[in-house]
């Protein structure tokens, strides 16, 4: 515990913990000092003034070293001149005057210089509404300037700083929060001042311009409308717009959005979608966003959305209704009996997952997952429980990473590692390549890809690295799939989860998956278990239900199982006895998995229902319907009870709530878990989105839940070890291709926001300078890789051989695999 | 003396008639004749041109944030220096207003940083169906003056980057 | 909070950035992307902490300068003696360019600067690093005709 100081601030007492700033310290009390450039998640600067306050302390003897006494109290002496609130630490006895005469003069004088060169935009601004320099003004600002309006400098208006974030230069007060967020919190440095006093500019030092994943967050700090995304501009007025709590669904961090609608007349009358915003929840994302989540939300209402359902008559897709399609699905589900199989992704949330688990435990068939990485079982088992939270992780924690690049796959535990680091703890990175954490690791293991299992088995006993592991307090492994495939990361998880096994149910102790999807977790937790070979299943099976997953797209070999792309059969393949199976899909769009569907049935998006998402933390978390239902579409739990219904099976398919409550009685992890609870908040600190948006940006404050961490699961359910397998070494003609994954990738949730084209490019493979040499290649130049023909990109972080394939970019690829690359 | 009441009462009206035959008319023949209506009497909104034929809204929705009855509804989009319809960055691509809902109160004037809407003098309104009383921008915009070129205009670039007008005198 | 092992910044490259932005001015005539790139590479900063630096100072030169750098001075000794605005009209006109401006040979940049402190000499002129004081209309055309010819 640290020490304790007491002091007075407007006549309050207030004891806080030694070193604390004065404006926190009021703060917590209620007292509202303004502020532009302090931010309570950035180191003070002091640069804008605007919260200078009188600060008095007590009057020490120098003979005696007592406080001096006047009438039975300490005598205080002020300073001659103000303080500033956010770069003075408290101690002891200090009485602080914000609102005396001389600091509400200075408060409305420092405004009044902002304002000398400030535009009159308010009218047209996108900050317009929730601005801090306007609520200031109103608040602390001078009836009228004394400066001349003749003499406003002008300067540019729109200036681009990249793809996203444009900026209006007029506007800027140079605070430096976007440049002090991307040195200090986002660790990419790409803005800077230009130049001094009236001319400074802010410039970005990046090629391409504001080279950022983080960049969307400086628009909810800027204090003014300086910086505005391009998403966003001119969209809507802040106050016009509705905002509905949700968890973004891009990536296993789970972090906590709002979503902004409105509705609107360029879209027809429809209630859209216009923005997302964070949503504080200091245990999951803090404040932040990636830009993934930020702009990649338009696939929920990207035209070619599935509107009604589709069912094949005379080999074509036609429109039916839904009781005849639901009849028909149901039909065919009760006659395959065993032989149905339930193929369902991450994507899904919770309550469809327990759905389809359930539908499939009433026919007697399968609840598969469709997932390329494996060890489910195992974090369900040693992941981290209840009370874990990145940030309280420093000296004494050791975290390891092991084969994952977390600034493409989870961007925010990125952030929240490179901080643990920062703090003190022992960040220990195992990778075939280097990734950019390794910039904030204490050890860095490299490996060959292939050797990730057995890497991780021998590396307790390695010396330095693996004291670190064993001697810590605390141990957190997070593992992926980088260059890796189902069997590749099962038997990695089950490596990891050696080093974490004596540590089980210990706060900030366990396993953490990166998975691809955000709710892998809960589908593990739900009892899916993951296929190894989709072939197989295609040749066996009677009937496929095919629940947001699209294996036929990420791998086109799968088609010659189907009738209806006779075309795409290879010869052999025609020979087989077994009638292909009927499918299923239940689908946001008309995917290449949907094209050779029987029935076609369309789900509703994230943004349109209610569910939970359990994060890669284990934390479940809720999200609310935002927006209107496209067209027909249900949610997929709904989808999923209405099927069931026809053939007599009685699954809940009206309330997401009472799938919880089924859910609780019946699954051990949920137990007691309900959505009342998952929408229990506490006060979180710093303050944010109350009326002092000044003080931690237009973030949005937590309403409507932080969610729950599930219990562990005593024992593994599942396998769990796997290590048979040795590591693919091609031989000298061939190359050991393996897949990584992009932030931006081709994905149909990615690549329907056109503002991420030009960051996402097209097709591509990286391999190291050296090895494109060998090939007599440049960068930019084609290749061919098993009949693919792809732009090479040039890394000299990728191994020599080795060529990366990044996931869901044009060319299938489920695990490591020997490769012939040529020249193309 | 009580037969001869009626008549006095009689005389007493027949005579106020009388007189008023040769007052001055306080009627007019509408709608023959049209009454002028007073210099602060608020009709029917029209949203202002500046005279090169720009519009002077700009978008900012600060009516619709003021008016008391949630008539009106406002949606901007961004002008560019090849398809400008105002000065700045902005523009309102859509402008409606529901005159059921209106109570031609006047906080619309108040709140428009650029003089754009006006209550005018036009108060003959009648619809025949509700969707029909939802006013749109191309009824209240008014017409280009002589001097201006109509909207969208292709302009310099630089040219009308600022969307509210400078003010010489701040209080003006 | 922070952990000062892990400190990203180590101080005392910041501290040496002036004197290495000298140097390279020194080196390169002026700060060209080279020789950003080489202070940013010296003292582990990224490039645009020094360029942001480096902007900051308007000794620093961020455009290409020329051969000699003439600097006028517009001091309040210079001014009196009636030497800054004949002197500056005087050499515009010869190189016919204005102040902040370079010939198009690259050889002259003419600039107008405070005080020189060399108020004794007034009026005074700085090439380069060298000073020239009490300066007439025909020491100014000697001097330029000479480093024309250099």
């Amino acid at each position: 515990m640290t020490k304790q100081v007491t002091l007075t601030i407007d006549g309050q007492q207030v004891a806080v913990s030694e070193g604390t700033l004065i404006v926190n310290a009021a703060k917590q009390i209620g007292i509202d000092i303004p502020v532009f450039c302090y931010h309570p998640k950035m180191e003070p600067v002091g640069m804008c003034r605007q919260c200078l306050v009188e600060v008095g302390r007590p009057v020490v003897d120098r003979a005696t070293g007592q406080v001096v006494m006047e009438d039975g109290k300490p005598k205080i002496q002020f300073g001659a001149k103000l303080e500033t609130a956010c770069t003075t630490p408290v101690s002891d006895g200090m009485v602080v005057l914000t609102a005396s005469e001389k600091a509400k003069a200075n408060q409305r004088e420092i405004l009044e210089f902002l304002l000398t060169s400030h535009p009159l935009d308010c009218p047209v601004c996108d900050k317009g509404g929730e601005c801090p320099l306007q609520n200031l003004t109103l608040a602390h600002g001078a009836p009228a300037s004394r400066f001349i309006y003749d003499e406003k400098q002008h300067a540019d208006k729109r200036v681009p700083l990249g793809d996203l974030i444009w900026l209006d230069r007029e506007r800027c007060i140079q605070c430096a929060r976007c440049i002090r967020f991307q040195d200090e919190i986002a660790g990419e440095s790409v803005l800077a001042f230009y130049q001094r006093g009236r001319a400074t500019d802010i410039i970005t030092n990046s090629e391409p311009g504001f080279d950022s994943i983080f960049s969307g967050n400086t628009t909810d700090i800027c204090p003014v409308g300086a910086l505005t995304t391009a998403d966003f501009r001119f969209g809507a007025r802040p106050w016009e717009m509705k905002a509905a709590a949700s968890i973004c669904s891009q990536c296993p961090v789970g972090c906590n959005v709002t979503l902004n609608t409105r509705r609107e007349a360029k879209s027809g009358g429809k209630v859209v979608l216009k923005r997302v915003m964070p949503r504080q929840n200091e245990a999951v994302n803090e404040i932040w966003i990636c830009d993934k989540g930020r702009f990649a939300h338009h696939f929920t209402e990207n035209e070619h959305r599935l509107a009604t359902p589709l069912a094949r008559k005379d080999g074509k897709l036609a429109l039916v209704s839904w009781d005849k399609a639901l009849g028909l699905v149901a039909g065919k589900l009760a006659d395959a009996k065993g032989e149905a199989v339930v193929l369902a992704s991450g994507r899904l949330s919770n309550e469809d997952l327990f759905n389809l688990k359930q539908l499939a435990d009433g026919l007697g068939g399968e609840a598969l997952l469709y997932t390329q990485m494996g060890g489910g079982e195992l974090t369900t088992a040693y992941g981290v429980p209840a009370g874990t939270n990145f940030a309280e992780m420093g000296i004494g924690t050791t975290i390891l990473v092991v084969a994952s690049d977390l600034y493409n796959e989870a961007p925010i535990w990125y952030l929240r590692l490179k901080q643990a680091a920062e703090r003190g703890a022992t960040l220990i990175l195992a990778n075939a390549r280097e990734t950019k954490l390794e910039k904030y690791s204490q050890f860095v293991v490299r490996y060959s890809y292939g050797d990730e299992a057995e890497t991780i088995c021998g590396l307790a006993k390695k010396a330095h690295v693996g004291e670190a592991i064993t001697s810590a307090e605390n141990l957190v492994v997070l593992y992926g799939s980088d260059g890796l495939g189902l069997d590749g990361s099962s038997a990695l998880a089950a490596a990891c989860a050696e080093l974490v096994k004596s540590r089980a149910g210990k706060p900030n102790n366990g396993l953490i998956g990166v998975w691809p999807r955000a709710n892998d977790q809960g589908a593990w937790e739900l009892g899916f278990k993951p296929v190894a070979d989709l072939k197989a299943v295609f040749q066996k099976a009677n009937v496929v239900y095919i629940a947001g997953a699209d294996p036929f797209g990420d791998n086109p070999e799968l088609t010659s199982r189907i009738p209806h792309h006779a075309s795409r059969i290879p010869q052999h393949a025609s020979r087989s006895t077994h009638p292909a199976p009927f499918i299923i899909v239940q689908e946001l769009f008309l995917t290449e998995t949907a094209k050779l569907a029987d029935v076609i049935l369309p789900a509703q998006a994230v943004t349109e229902r209610e569910g939970s998402f359990t994060s890669g933390e284990r934390r479940a978390q809720r999200f609310y319907p935002a927006v209107p239902a496209r067209g027909q579409s249900r949610a997929d739990f709904v989808i999923t009870a209405q099927i069931a219904a026809e053939f007599g099976l009685e699954l809940e398919g009206r309330f997401a709530a009472r799938v919880m409550d089924k859910m609780a009685a019946t699954v051990k992890t949920f137990a007691g878990i309900s959505y009342r609870e998952l929408a229990e908040t506490t006060e979180q600190w710093p303050i944010v989105g109350r009326g002092d948006l000044y003080y931690g940006g237009t973030t949005y404050e937590n309403k409507q839940g932080l969610g729950v961490i599930l219990a562990l699961s005593p024992s593994p359910t599942g396998r769990g070890a796997r290590g048979e397998g040795k590591p693919l070494r091609p031989d000298e003609d061939h190359w050991l291709a393996v897949p990584v994954t992009r932030l931006y990738d081709l994905g149909i949730t990615v690549a329907t926001s056109a503002l991420l084209k030009a960051r996402t490019g097209g097709a591509h493979i990286l391999l190291h300078p050296d090895s494109a040499q060998k090939l007599g290649l440049a960068a930019g130049e084609q290749v061919e890789l098993n009949g693919n023909r792809l732009e090479v990109r040039l890394d000299p972080t990728v191994p020599v051989m080795v060529a990366l394939v990044p996931r869901s970019m044009g060319v299938p690829i489920a695990g490591p695999m020997v490769a012939k690359i040529k020249a193309a | 003396m009580r037969v001869l009441e009626p008549l006095i009462e009689l005389r007493r009206g027949l005579w106020t008639t009388l007189r008023s035959m040769f007052e001055k008319q306080v009627t007019t023949q509408y709608p023959e004749h049209k009454r002028p209506v007073k210099a602060r009497f608020r009709g029917l909104h029209v949203l202002k041109r500046y005279d090169n034929g720009l519009e002077k809204c700009i978008g900012c929705a600060l009516c619709a944030a003021a008016c008391p009855a949630d008539a009106i509804f406002v949606e901007a989009s961004e002008n560019s220096a090849e398809v400008r319809y105002s000065p700045g960055d902005r523009y309102a691509s859509t402008y409606e207003i529901n005159l059921l809902r209106c109570i031609y109160c006047g906080f619309c004037e108040d709140a428009c940083p650029t003089e754009a809407i006006v209550l005018g003098d036009q108060y003959e309104l009648t619809f025949t169906n509700r969707r029909a009383a939802i006013y749109t921008k191309d009824m209240f915009i008014e017409p280009v003056p002589a001097a201006g070129k109509p909207t969208p205009q292709k302009t310099g670039p630089g040219m009308f980057t600022r969307s509210v007008p400078e003010m010489k005198d701040p209080s003006d | 909070m922070r952990n000062p092992q892990s400190a990203i910044e180590n101080p005392k490259s910041r501290a040496m950035l002036l004197a290495a932005l000298y140097i390279a001015q020194e080196q390169y005539g002026w700060l060209n992307p080279e020789a950003i790139r080489r202070v940013a590479d010296r003292l582990n900063l990224t490039e645009g902490q020094v360029r942001s630096t480096a902007s900051f100072y308007t000794l620093f030169k961020l455009e290409p300068q020329g051969r000699y750098r003439i600097q006028v001075c517009e001091g309040l000794s210079c001014y009196l003696v009636g030497g800054a605005e004949p002197m500056m009209d005087f050499i515009s006109k010869k190189l016919k360019i204005k102040p902040g401006e370079t010939t198009p040979d690259g050889k002259f940049t003419l600039e107008v600067v405070e005080c020189l402190a060399a108020c004794d000499l007034a009026p005074a002129l700085k090439v380069n690093d060298e000073l020239y004081g009490q300066m007439t209309a025909e020491k100014i055309d000697a001097l330029l005709e000479e480093l024309r010819n250099v």
